[in-house]
Formats: structure tokens, C-alpha cells, sequence
């Protein structure tokens, strides 16, 4: 039961990220990539197979709906991968919060805070070094980074407001 | 053999990863944009029914400033109408001792009508998703304008929907020269600003001054002769050896883009055959 909220979930949230928010920029450089939220919401006792698994799929979808193929992938999939390292930086190995899916309600503010924060700076460094290969530009790219990382946290944030809320 | 098995099982979150980091490059350094298959584009059926849908509801939006656009340009129309049936008129008087046939310029060119469903802006290679496909004539390498200029090329065709290579791609580059001058240039956008491009190579002699009209050369067979591309910015030139570039305005806003015209050449399938008969004899 938890893998089908999950993945109606993530569909809800893929195509949020596709009709909306992927026609959202500020300012010309602040991008919302909501749909990371997904792989922050894994929970951290899926195994790291399914995770990355789950988070090329993800990605792949956005990229085909985005034409942008293989960025997203790959970065959701470097992502999927280091979400657990990640989250045990700011979560001690036996605490026992691990079972359930990361967030507010799960962490509390400050913790959740710092995890979300640090999944969305790596994603958008990822991303915007790839679109570097492109087209390379460094002041560009790091209003990119700084302007985008701080656009999709608040969003994500709300974002987990809503979702975590609602199985109360 | 047993060790073997417990090796891989140990090892296995680093083949996984590996195995899907290694299908990502793949599609990331595909490369060649034209040869994306379709079903990895945003012209596959599933995302172009949610773009529809999305469309169907977001192509209000935008209706007032349409409107206005598409009054402006009915009264430019208008009073060419107007001029030209004075041309005809004249030319009428000359042509009874002359049975000469004036064929026009778009006499070979057809337009498709389509809806933008998906666009963007801010990447680095941008796409435009539209409405037809190839059901509708629409086959790659065809010409996209709108109400104002250029807005890109097709790309991938599926049965009813469209990839186009936006005019802010930096895999499109377009002949372009200054209106009334015969020099072109290739115009090829630098991935800073949606609103501005650079033509590039253009001959050292060139006269032109700032706001000047850029259009297309009419070279490429892609695009007629003529269809208005930019608007020369401040006289910013950059000195190479023999070549201007010049930075431009361009005239197609890409952040409201969403009726377009996909330029379809009657004589296309000439052109091809000429080219290949061009090649087969080298």
C-alpha cells in the first residue's frame, strides 16, 4: 500500500512538475525542479537498487517531457544515489526514524531543513553543470545554482506541508 | 561460485548505479538532435495529450495581447492590400500589350496552422512542442514562422504533433542578411537573453545602422526570402578578421509564443532531388 500511494504520489507530482512548473522561471534564471521532492520523500530503508532505479525513471520522465535528454536522468539518478549518505549527515544511523518517509512531521523543522536543502543545492549543481557543457558561462551558471537551489526549497517546503499533512 | 553470486549481491547498489549513470550518457551525449527517436521527445503521444490538455486551458491567457498584435498587423496587411491594388491597377494598363505572368515570391510556399503546446526559454537547447504533425504535411526540416518573424525549424514529426528546434538552440543557425542589402550572415542565438541573438559572420563592408531590419536570406529553401528575423541592437560590433557580429533584437517573442505557421515549400521535394543529383555527381 505504501509503494501505490507512493507512486500515485510521484505521478501527481511529474505532472505538476510538466504543466506547471516547468513554465515557471524568474528572473530568467530561477527554475522550480519540484519534482525532487519525490526522491527526498523515498523512504530511507528502500534499498539504494530501487532508489536509483526509482530515480532514473523519475528523471527520464521528466527529460521526455522536457526535451532534455539525459540531464535530468542523470541527475536524478546521482541524486537517488546519494540521498542516504546525504541524510545520515544529519540523522544518527540508530535513530529510529528510518523507516518512514522523510519530512517535516518525520524530522522536525531543523533537520528536515538541512536535508532539503542539501538534496536540492546537489541537484541543481548537477544540473546546471551539465548545461554547462553547452553553453559555459560562470557567473550565469552560479546565479543558476543560487537562484534556482533557493526557488525549488521554498516550493519543496510548501510542497511537504501539503503532502505530509494530509495522512494525519 | 557461491562467492561469486555474494560479490555481486554485496557490489550491486554500485552496478546498479553505474548501469543506469551509463544509460543517462547515452541519451545525454546522443547528440545529433535529429536523431532522437520519438518516443523519447516531447512529440510521443502521452506528453503531447498532457500538453493538449494543458493548452486547451492556458491558450486563453494570452488572447489579449493576440488580439492587439493581430489587429496591428491586420492594418499593416490592409493598407498593403491597398497599395498593391494600385500596383495591379497600373500594371494592368501596361500588361495589355504584354501578356506577361508576374508569379509572386510565396507562390511555392503554403502555410500550416498550429497551436504551441510546450515551449521553453531558459535551457540551454530549447524545444517547441506544437499541435500538427505529420498527418498534417508537416516533415522535418520545414520552416516555423509566427505573427512577427522566425521562430525555429521542425525537428521530429509524430502522426499529430511536432518537435521544432527553437531559434534559441544554438544547433539552429540562420541565414539572415540586412534588409535591402544583399550580405548575409548566419544568426545563431548566444544563450544569455531570449529576446536577443547574434548574427555572426557577416562581410566587413556591410552598411547598416542600429534598428535595422534583419531577415531571411532565403538561401536555405527552409525559409522564404524576406520573413523579418530582428532588429539590429546598438552599433555593439565586435571585430574578427574580416567579419562583423551584431547583436539583435529579435522580433518573435519565445515567452508568449502560441499560434505559428509551418512553412511548407511545393517545391521541396525538387530541391532535394536536385541536391542529390548535385552530390551523385561528385
Amino acid at each position: 500500500m505504501p509503494v501505490i500511494s507512493f507512486i500515485l504520489k510521484a505521478l501527481v507530482i511529474i505532472l505538476a512538475q510538466v504543466v506547471i512548473f516547468n513554465n515557471i522561471v524568474l528572473l530568467n534564471v530561477a527554475v522550480p525542479f519540484v519534482f525532487i521532492y519525490i526522491i527526498m520523500a523515498m523512504p530511507v530503508t528502500w534499498s539504494t537498487n530501487v532508489s536509483v532505479a526509482a530515480g532514473f525513471l523519475i528523471g527520464l520522465a521528466i527529460d521526455i517531457c522536457s526535451d532534455t535528454p539525459g540531464v535530468n536522468a542523470l541527475a536524478c539518478t546521482v541524486l537517488a544515489f546519494a540521498r542516504k549518505p546525504i541524510f545520515h549527515l544529519y540523522v544518527q544511523r540508530d535513530e529510529d526514524l528510518t523507516g518512514l518517509p522523510p519530512s517535516v512531521r518525520t524530522l522536525g523543522v531543523p533537520v528536515f531543513m538541512k536535508y532539503a536543502l542539501t538534496m536540492t543545492l546537489a541537484y541543481c549543481m548537477m544540473v546546471f553543470t551539465i548545461d554547462a557543457f553547452a553553453i559555459f558561462s560562470f557567473w550565469r551558471m552560479l546565479s543558476q545554482i543560487v537562484c534556482s537551489t533557493a526557488f525549488t526549497f521554498v516550493i519543496i517546503y510548501a510542497l511537504d506541508a501539503i503532502f505530509s499533512s494530509k495522512r494525519k | 561460485m557461491h562467492e561469486l553470486f555474494s560479490f555481486f549481491i554485496r557490489w550491486s547498489k554500485w552496478f546498479v548505479f553505474v548501469f543506469f549513470v551509463a544509460l543517462s550518457c547515452a541519451l545525454l551525449f546522443s547528440g545529433n538532435p535529429y536523431q532522437h527517436h520519438v518516443y523519447l521527445t516531447s512529440a510521443n503521444s502521452v506528453a503531447s495529450g498532457i500538453y493538449n490538455m494543458r493548452n486547451s486551458v492556458a491558450s486563453y491567457f494570452d488572447l489579449r495581447e493576440i488580439n492587439e498584435d493581430l489587429n496591428l498587423r491586420n492594418a499593416a496587411l490592409e493598407s498593403e492590400v491597398l497599395a498593391l491594388r494600385e500596383q495591379i491597377r497600373e500594371a494592368d494598363a501596361r500588361i495589355q500589350s504584354d501578356t506577361m505572368h508576374l508569379p509572386g515570391v510565396l507562390a511555392q510556399y503554403n502555410f500550416v496552422v498550429a497551436h504551441v503546446i510546450s515551449n521553453s526559454i531558459a535551457r540551454a537547447h530549447n524545444y517547441i512542442t506544437i499541435n500538427k504533425g505529420s498527418d498534417d504535411g508537416i516533415a522535418p526540416e520545414m520552416g516555423v514562422i509566427d505573427r512577427n518573424g522566425v521562430v525555429g525549424i521542425v525537428n521530429v514529426t509524430g502522426p499529430h504533433s511536432a518537435r521544432i528546434i527553437s531559434l534559441l538552440n544554438p544547433h539552429f543557425k540562420l541565414s539572415c542578411k540586412i534588409k535591402g542589402s544583399e550580405h548575409f550572415g548566419s544568426l545563431v542565438w548566444d544563450g544569455n537573453d531570449p529576446t536577443v541573438a547574434l548574427l555572426e559572420e557577416l562581410p566587413r563592408h556591410t552598411v547598416f545602422a542600429p534598428g535595422d531590419t534583419i531577415v531571411t536570406s532565403g538561401y536555405s529553401a527552409v525559409f522564404p526570402e524576406g520573413i523579418p528575423v530582428g532588429y539590429v541592437m546598438e552599433d555593439q560590433r565586435r571585430h574578427d578578421e574580416n567579419f562583423f557580429t551584431l547583436r539583435v533584437r529579435l522580433s518573435t517573442d519565445f515567452t508568449t509564443l502560441s499560434n505559428v505557421q509551418v512553412v511548407v515549400d511545393s517545391l521541396r521535394a525538387e530541391h532535394i532531388a536536385l541536391q542529390a543529383y548535385d552530390t551523385d555527381k561528385q
